[in-house]
């Protein structure tokens, strides 16, 4: 017997003959399919049971309900919350895509101090009991030299629990210097208060109004009450009419029932030329504006001067004039008033805007129209909402030193001789810094909620003014442009994972205060900002400690909101029924018991004859007008987010090509414009105002004015994280800041500008 | 393609988007992006590397300031029943892995992706670029993948995916019904997150075939149309508007045609 | 298979004879048979052994009889699965006998509020959406009809896991080619399976989107 080749040939072939009847072959090609199908590297989410867990979104003042859907601790989703008050189910994309934030690398997931030069980014884990203790010596420290009111804060909020908590750890350590950022809202809050006499915010019933005739509000472009708004504005019928007055065919103007592009900063004027025409046609409402108002008519004080009223004073603002300040047609706005004081429920809409506040006057005059149709305190008209009364306080005793301090004067100059009405200037407090020939005159300054250094209009003064602050404590939940220059880091925990009192939002007819709740416990080391100033507060002992008798934040807010507590763990919110009486007689707290279309305590003490009337010399922005013929102006839209918080990366991602291209940001001209300056369609161009310059793309767009530039506003972040940072330009930082002369607030609604090819 | 059975219960489920209504907000796409597992990435600028599900387009009347007039139009996959309404839809026709069919019951096209293996051959097929191909891995960086939706696969490099009319909340309303007993489904039962999510209320979603569902109302209004609808591709995304230049760009004509004319020739023809 | 080059190289009498080939056809053919169904079965399949060898006819005689006692649907419609440990712990929070599985269950897991890292017989992969009361309530189905009678038995079977594709073998099926599996009540859940059932059944085999996810 021989063995040779063949044999093995033999049993090779035998030995396949035999696999083929053998599950080898066949069960390793169906595994090996199956295994080409896995995909370990690919995450397979937990399922589980699912919880749909109903809070508030605290992302902007907005406070509409939420439901998270959630699996085990994770959130999943966040929805609108169907029946809830203020939105009705409607979100915009930030609340929706709010679990991005939650779980992203923006998170500040310990407390940190700074281990570089500021704003290095180098930072040095710390304990939290060191991090309470470097904040009281510091203040301790301040508090020592008799300077307890060179400690400043700045928060985002004036209203709800943390606030009120910022605010008395304040005055009972003995600084007057809590200052809330500027909203888009401030100037008709202060003619709210000025004509009514009412510390609050203007409500306003757009559910039943059948007229809105919106002065370029961003009502559809991402404002801060989009929930309420928007929940509105699905309920609309073909019978409600829109109208949007704006340069530039916004989102809120593509969608109004007519487009009226007046010219940036005219507003106040042509709100004036429509009351021109109401009064002329005789078209006002008797009833309330002979009744229940003051200064229509000229009228005499106690000395005998003479004042001009509302009648005499729109006089000068004929529809001839007016259109040509506002670029309209004098028939436009002679068909704009008409259809306005004729609707049965007209409302006119300030604020809400890209272009900060508007100064003083302009708010008085967009105002004196609900006054002129008697829409105020009715279904369908306008309300006045106050300020929430529901935390209930233990009045606290404090020392000479902290009385001292409180008595100082404001460092943001509210308050003062020139200002007495406004209540928060912080876009004054640069200039105070930047001039202070010494020491800075704020020595320690916490930032919560807020994030000063990338919202303010020209935040280069801004961040070199935060140079001078030696110490600047940030409380914020992420690494934002305020963060990133701070000098330690506190984080708050993400709404989503906290307890929060959401008083009522600006803009809803009805008072509704919002619970926010843990939705999933954190897993990073963060301690809600309440905590923190209590445990401040009791670090300092005796009477500070006492003004603070709360074992921590969930405690005193159980104990503030007393009986409210149980309904808002329920249902997550809690309504006041709203107040029936629509009467005239009782609604007014001014020294006339009237609404008063020129506010005398706005023209008390102001002896000057152009003090008498309302004034509108805005139009006058800083710069040359030859060098800069071209105007920029900021817009906003409800896909970017140009609050504090920045972007998610979902609202990123669904930002049109025609906004953004790599990192390079697109203004949009007119093509008319493009033509004058030799740009086209996606042409780099160098942005110039007096505050600055910036590279940009150009993206022609016939739905803006001939003559402006707009850039849309919330890009260009420079803190957060790399999927949010460094796209685009932050057009605040573009635009100088311009001082309401009647209010002190900041009332720049663009910047000179010019754009030449790069 | 296999005889397939008749049902006899089928449905034809659908979405009728308002675009008079429509602001352009996003947050459809938002709650489509969080619901469906989309991925993102640092760079999202380059709309053709850009994986969505849904897009919202801008388009304008083409008219100088202070005529111009903007329309936005919310694109998801439009979920063709084909020529001839027998499932034959664009993308379904051309994979040749089968990992895109169409399913009878509802009449939504599918895309299965462990069965993709990425020849984009239905990207190239679907005339609304309703399709994108996975470039990359998804990154879900920090912990960012504690927010993920067990009830999507999450996708890899390499495959092609699309919007499902996200089936997995028919799934699960089916799974409600059976548990208490219901056979149909609710028209409310069964929403995607896009119509849910929309603040303006300008998506409705339902069965085309029910006519208590809205739906079938609103797709047989004379102001309803549909994208490119001379491709034969029979979408069930029907859009509305009063306005006639939007319909105009939602189609080709020639000069002097008119959407309406070519409506009504449509019309016509079929009915013969 | 002979070539040329076996002709010129090799004699006639050099050649190994047609039955020696045969033998070591025979041996390759036996060798490949045996190691195909005895061994590679073994090497494909790794053993495992559950936690905890948990008994459940003692549970569903205390239970009630009935299976959705633990495994029981949502409210949502969705299927629970396997109890978690707090459920579990609601009768088991102390140790109700001496059994030594109970001891170590509570020992190790409700001790030290651990989940049990129960292995999965019927567990689909992440790509699959499978409605159990599409099954269950939808169809009528008993929950033996694929699962086997677990609830009568007294201890848990080993768990293969399939080492190419990290499954259960439960899924493709017992038997190596589907040769019949009476012992095992046919359990096998792959996509044919499915389709094969409801071919029959609904008279369709169904759509890729009704149970791919």
């Amino acid at each position: 017997m021989k063995i040779d080749r063949r044999c093995f040939l033999s049993l090779v072939v035998g030995g396949a003959v035999g696999t083929t009847l053998t599950p080898v072959p066949w069960k390793l090609t169906d595994d090996i399919a199956i295994w080409t199908q896995n995909w370990p590297w690919t995450p397979v989410p937990e399922d589980g049971p699912n919880k749909y867990v109903k809070s508030v979104c605290t992302q902007c003042p907005g406070g509409c309900g939420i439901v998270a859907r959630t699996i085990k601790n994770r959130a999943i989703k966040i929805e609108g919350q169907p029946d809830h008050p203020v939105n009705n189910g409607s979100l915009c994309p930030k609340a929706i895509s709010a679990t991005q934030h939650l779980y992203g690398p923006s998170r500040i997931q310990e407390p940190m101090k700074r281990a570089g030069e500021r704003g290095q980014g180098k930072w040095e884990k710390i304990s939290w009991d060191e991090a309470i203790a470097t904040v009281s010596e510091k203040l301790a420290e301040l508090r020592t030299k008799g300077k307890p009111h060179e400690v400043a804060c700045i928060s985002d909020t004036d209203k709800g629990s943390v606030a009120y908590l910022l605010d008395r750890f304040l005055r009972a350590y003995g600084s007057p210097n809590f200052i809330r950022t500027p909203t888009s809202l401030d100037a008709q809050e202060l003619s709210l208060y000025l004509s009514c006499g009412q510390q609050g915010s203007i409500g306003y019933d757009l559910k039943n109004a059948d007229f809105i005739l919106s002065f370029g509000c961003a009502l559809m472009d991402g404002c801060d009450a989009a929930g309420q708004i928007m929940s509105a504005y699905a309920g609309f019928d073909q019978k409600v009419q829109l109208v949007q007055i704006e340069p530039r065919l916004s989102d809120t103007a593509g969608r109004a029932s007519k487009w009226i592009a007046a010219k940036p900063g005219t507003e106040g004027i042509l709100a004036l030329g429509l009351g021109h025409v109401i009064v002329r046609e005789n078209l006002y409402n008797k009833d309330f504006v002979n009744n229940f108002s003051a200064g229509f008519e000229d009228w005499q004080d106690e000395s005998g001067t003479a004042h001009p009223g509302y009648r005499s004073m729109v006089k000068d603002y004929s529809p001839d004039k007016v259109a040509e300040l506002t670029g309209l047609s004098s028939q436009a706005i002679e068909s704009l008033a008409r259809s306005f004081v004729r609707a049965r429920r007209p409302i006119a809409v300030s604020g809400y805007n890209s272009t900060g506040s508007g100064s003083l006057d302009q708010a008085l005059a967009i105002f004196a129209l609900n006054a002129l149709a008697g829409n105020i305190r009715k279904p369908g008209g306008i309300t006045f909402v106050g300020e929430p009364d529901y935390l209930s306080w233990t009045e606290m005793k404090i020392d000479k030193t902290a009385s001292a301090g409180n008595q100082q004067p404001r460092v943001d100059n509210a308050g003062s001789g020139s200002y007495p009405h406004a209540r928060y200037l912080l876009n004054q407090l640069p200039r105070v810094i930047k001039d202070a020939k010494a020491d800075a005159p704020v020595q320690a300054l916490l930032v919560a909620g807020a994030n000063p250094l990338y919202t303010m209009t020209d935040n280069k003064a801004a961040a070199e003014a935060f140079d001078r602050i030696p110490f600047i404590v940030s409380f914020s939940a992420f690494m934002d442009e305020t963060a990133k220059h701070a000098d330690l880091l506190l984080p708050h925990p993400h709404f989503l994972e906290c307890y929060q009192d959401v008083p009522t939002p600006a803009g809803l007819p009805e008072t509704v205060i919002g619970l926010s709740r843990p939705v999933v416990k954190t897993s990073y080391d963060v301690r809600h900002t309440g905590d923190v100033v209590i445990q401040i507060a009791k670090s300092f002992g005796g009477f500070i400690e006492n003004a603070f008798p709360w074992k921590d934040y969930e405690d005193f807010l159980q104990k503030s909101l007393s009986e409210k507590w149980k309904t808002l763990e329920k249902k997550g919110y809690w309504t006041e029924a709203t107040p029936q009486d629509t009467t005239w007689s009782e609604a007014f707290r001014t020294p006339s018991g009237k609404f008063e279309f020129l506010p005398r305590a706005k023209f008390a003490g102001t002896g000057s004859a152009k003090g008498q009337a309302l004034v509108f010399d805005n139009l006058s922005l800083p710069g040359d007008a030859k060098e800069l013929p071209l105007i920029l102006i900021p817009y906003t839209s409800a896909r970017i987010a140009h609050g504090p918080v920045a972007n998610t990366p979902f609202m990123t991602k669904t930002v049109d090509a025609g906004v953004i291209r790599k990192n390079d940001v697109f203004v949009e001209i007119n093509p008319r414009t493009a033509e004058e300056y030799g740009l086209s369609q996606g042409d780099r161009a160098t942005l110039k105002t007096p505050a600055g310059q910036a590279r940009v793309r150009v993206n022609l767009f016939e739905g803006v004015m001939p003559g402006l530039v707009a850039m849309p506003a919330g890009l260009g972040r420079t803190g957060f994280s790399e999927y949010i940072a460094g796209k685009g330009v932050n057009v605040y930082s573009l635009i100088p800041g311009v001082e309401d002369p009647g209010s002190g607030l900041n009332t720049a609604w663009g910047a000179r500008a010019s754009l030449a090819k790069a | 393609m296999t005889q397939q059975p008749q049902h006899t219960k089928t449905k034809r489920y659908g979405m009728v988007i308002d675009l008079d209504k429509c602001t352009g907000c996003g947050a459809c796409m938002v709650a489509c992006y969080a619901e469906n597992n989309v991925p993102f990435k640092q760079d999202e600028t380059d709309k053709l590397l850009s994986l969505n599900w849904l897009r919202v387009m801008k388009i304008d009347n083409g008219k100088q300031f202070p005529e111009t007039e903007i329309c936005y139009i919310p694109m998801p996959c439009m979920q063709c029943d084909g020529e001839h309404m027998q499932g034959h839809s664009p993308c379904v026709s051309v994979c040749p892995a089968v990992a895109t069919d169409y399913d009878y019951p509802t009449g939504i096209v599918s895309q299965i992706y462990t069965r993709c293996f990425g020849c984009r051959y239905c990207m190239a097929a679907c005339p609304y670029h309703a399709r994108k191909f996975n470039w990359w891995d998804p990154k879900w960086p920090a912990d960012m993948k504690n927010y993920l939706n067990p009830d999507v696969s999450a996708r890899m490099r390499g495959v092609v995916e699309k919007c499902s009319f996200c089936f997995h909340r028919y799934q699960k309303a089916r799974d409600k019904a059976y548990v208490e007993g219901r056979k149909e489904l609710g028209e409310q039962d069964y929403q995607t997150a896009c119509a849910q999510a929309c603040p303006a209320g300008a998506i409705t979603f339902g069965d085309l075939k029910n006519p208590d569902h809205q739906v079938y109302r609103l797709s047989r209004d004379k102001n309803a149309f549909r994208l490119l609808e001379r491709l034969n591709t029979n979408p069930k995304v029907y859009y509305t508007s009063t306005k006639d230049w939007v319909h105009r760009s939602a189609d080709n004509y020639l000069e002097g045609e008119s959407p309406e004319q070519v409506r009504k020739a449509r019309k016509a023809a079929a009915t013969h | 298979m002979s070539t040329q080059t076996d002709n010129q190289t090799a004699s006639a009498g050099n050649r190994s004879s047609g039955w020696v080939i045969f033998v070591f056809f025979l041996i390759g053919f036996v060798a490949s048979i045996i190691s195909g169904w005895v061994a590679f079965p073994k090497l494909l399949y790794s053993t495992k052994q559950q936690p905890i060898d948990f008994n459940h006819r003692v549970h569903v005689e205390q239970m009630g009889g009935q299976c959705d006692s633990c495994h029981y649907f949502r409210k949502d419609g969705s299927f629970a699965g396997a109890p978690t440990l707090e459920e579990c712990i609601s009768c088991h929070s102390y140790p109700m006998s001496d059994d030594p599985n109970e001891m170590k269950f509570i020992e190790e897991y409700v001790n030290q509020e651990k989940e049990v890292p129960w292995l999965i017989y019927a567990q689909q992969p992440p790509c699959v959406f499978f409605s159990h009361a599409a099954h269950v309530k939808g169809a009528d189905m008993q929950c033996q009809t694929c699962h086997g009678d677990i609830g009568s038995s007294t201890s848990l079977r080993q768990y293969q896991e399939n080492r190419i594709t990290g499954y259960s073998r439960d899924i493709w099926g017992h038997s190596m080619l589907r040769l019949g599996e009476p012992d095992h009540g046919g359990r096998h859940q792959k996509m044919n399976d499915c389709a094969e059932c409801h071919l029959k059944q609904t008279g369709s085999k169904g759509n890729c989107f009704q149970c791919h996810k």
